[in-house]
């Protein structure tokens, strides 16, 4: 399989498999200025995704500029959560494998990044990038709120599935990616890293023969395939001395490679540019929101 | 940002119940009665040359099968010092092998509710501090603090581990329960505890709009009329409670920006240790992402570990 080709497959699959997408208000969450609903929605693979959406009371049903979050590398995706949600409308999308999404499957932390990793095809982590595209497809159908403006966020994980998903989808207007996990470069292959990237090091320690299959495996979802079609404005942040996800001569070359990339370089590890880049990225995707 | 001023002007509301010792107290017996039945399954995957991984089990309160990520220096015979290392509220355990190569042993609590024991107990993230707040007996967080306590019931009944040396550390709710858990076990001989979650629940709820607390208002919205009970009940699990009772040199990290943990709350506990203390204030850092804590936190406990009665010279005086 080459990254063309999964790519392919993966669209294909997603147009012929109906989204059958329910909506239930959360009474208990919902607050006296937006609305938190409960989204379920199928995948491919028979697969069934869960999501939290957040709606403004005030607007009058819309168009709402709109902010999808990514999931984190972890079993558990927040419950909504950002001053946007005042005045957007806010989605965070579980893939299959987390929490709410693991009736089929329940991904494992450390784990998941190389569930299946030696067999191409059967990586577990594809399903999380199908799972991307199909967040887009649930958030465009659902009927709750008309939706205007939107950009997606990510960090880690989330930031290259947010990377992945604006480079299919036009329809993303901005993309905030946060220390994008470096998936197919060599800088996730140097030993000694932490995790996430320090499951490859775990597996290719057990199974050492199997570092040219790996190596091909990682390539389907790296980033730096697809940065070039990332027509979107994006804010890239990384930590210079992040050894666990985003090592910074892999931030530098996305950013080179992005057509329209604004690389915030922190003097941080893991947490990049920690509470500092929360706030400005908070300001740049208002300002591409056109919240102000 | 907080200011100077602004922690030490803040006040909690919360008292300490007059039955808190019996009624954690009670608890402790209990559990005492309950077997460990400890297992430590070695896990070749995770494990180097450095550590040797084993996936750890344990019974805690309700006979609960609790799992650990438990990393043993693989050099060296032992006994070895070791840091239990509790969870943040919707994080994973994390699996520390960093501790490995410097001779220190870690168990790395998943408490109820995370993987694999949700399969059992599920309240969900949101839902576990709100689960249960009609009485103090039912509510998720004894449990979760029963598990916490007994991971030191699972150091300590290893061979390999000296009991005299075993530290406690964690950030956001880790931190919580890192001060919870040093309140209640006297064999606990230092901890580090970051931008502690748990804090003056009253504040903490009416200060910040982000969850976790903010689950908190959502149940006072939806059931106003147990408000008194949520509050009664919330006095037993508030670490302001159990910080008198903390014997043990304790750290407390504070970020000045924190948006999750009120940092007036995380003072409050600090301002109440029973034992010596320290303070780590980070300005211009946001919950759990001070570039430097996790060097400091490390520096503080190898050199407790190093040299349990020394002071550090790394304490920051308001």
């Amino acid at each position: 399989m080459t990254p063309a080709s999964f790519w392919e497959m993966t669209e294909a699959q997603l147009a012929e498999t109906p989204l059958d997408l329910s909506a239930s208000r959360d009474a208990f969450y919902s607050q006296p200025e937006w609305d938190v609903y409960r989204l379920n929605y199928r995948a491919t693979g028979g697969h069934w995704l869960f999501a939290w959406l957040s709606v403004p009371k005030a607007g009058d049903g819309g168009p709402y500029p709109a902010l999808l979050r990514m999931p984190d590398y972890a079993s558990v995706h927040d419950i909504i959560y950002t001053p946007l949600r005042h005045r957007a409308v806010v989605m965070n999308a579980a893939h299959r494998g987390q929490r709410n999404s693991d009736g089929a499957y329940r991904a494992s932390y450390p784990g998941l990044l190389t569930d299946g990793i030696g067999d191409g095809e059967g990586w577990a982590l594809l399903g999380a990038f199908a799972d991307a595209l199909r967040a887009v497809d649930a958030l465009l159908g659902q009927t709750i709120a008309e939706i205007g403006p939107l950009a997606l966020w990510g960090a880690g994980l989330g930031g290259s599935l947010a990377l992945a998903t604006a480079s299919r989808r036009p329809r993303i207007g901005a993309v905030a990616a946060d220390t994008p996990l470096s998936l197919g470069h060599p800088a996730a292959l140097e030993p000694g890293l932490g995790y996430p990237l320090g499951e490859i090091g775990d597996y290719l320690r057990a199974w050492p023969g199997r570092r040219a299959d790996v190596e091909r495996t990682l390539g389907l979802l790296d980033p730096l395939s697809d940065a070039a079609r990332v027509a979107a404005p994006t804010l890239l942040s990384a930590g210079r001395f992040d050894r666990a996800t985003c090592p910074a001569p892999f931030a530098e070359e996305l950013a080179a490679t992005l057509p329209n990339a604004d690389l915030r370089l922190y003097d941080g590890a893991a947490e990049g540019g920690g509470h500092i880049h929360a706030q400005a990225r908070e300001a740049w995707l208002s300002q591409r929101l056109g919240l102000g | 940002m907080a200011t100077k001023a602004d922690l030490e002007a803040f006040v909690t509301s919360v008292t300490c119940p007059d039955d808190f010792d019996q009624f954690w107290g009670a608890m402790l017996a209990g559990l005492a009665e309950l077997p460990l039945d400890a297992t430590a399954t070695p896990d070749p995957l995770r494990s180097n040359a450095e550590v040797n991984v084993y996936q750890a089990t344990y019974r805690s309160l309700d006979g609960l099968e609790i799992f650990g990520w438990y990393s043993v220096p693989a050099v060296g015979d032992g006994p070895f010092p070791a840091v239990l290392v509790l969870p943040g509220y919707k994080s994973e355990p994390a699996l520390r092998r960093d501790w490995g190569r410097k001779g220190v042993a870690v168990l790395s609590v998943a408490v109820r509710g995370k993987l694999p024991s949700s399969a059992v107990f599920n309240p969900g993230y949101p839902g576990l501090l709100t689960h249960g707040l009609e009485s103090r007996d039912n509510y998720g967080y004894k449990g979760v603090i029963s598990d916490c306590s007994r991971g030191v019931d699972f150091l300590l009944s290893r061979p390999e581990i000296d009991p005299e040396r075993i530290y406690a550390s964690g950030s956001s709710q880790g931190g919580g329960l890192t001060l919870i858990t040093a309140g209640l076990r006297p064999e606990i001989k230092g901890g580090v505890s970051g931008y502690p979650f748990l804090c003056c629940f009253p504040e903490s709820m009416r200060m910040l709009r982000s969850y976790p607390y903010d689950e908190l208002s959502c149940y006072r919205r939806a059931h106003p009329e147990r408000e008194g009970q949520m509050l009664e009940t919330l006095r037993y699990f508030d670490a302001v409670n159990f910080a008198p009772r903390i014997r043990c040199p304790m750290v407390v990290g504070i970020a000045l920006e924190d948006e999750v943990c009120p940092p007036e709350t995380s003072y409050a506990v600090y301002d109440r240790l029973g034992g010596e203390r320290e303070l780590w204030l980070f300005p211009d850092s946001g919950h759990g992402n001070a570039h430097d804590y996790p060097k400091q936190e490390t520096a503080w406990l190898e050199q407790r570990i190093a040299a349990p009665h020394t002071l550090s010279p790394q304490a920051v005086s308001l």
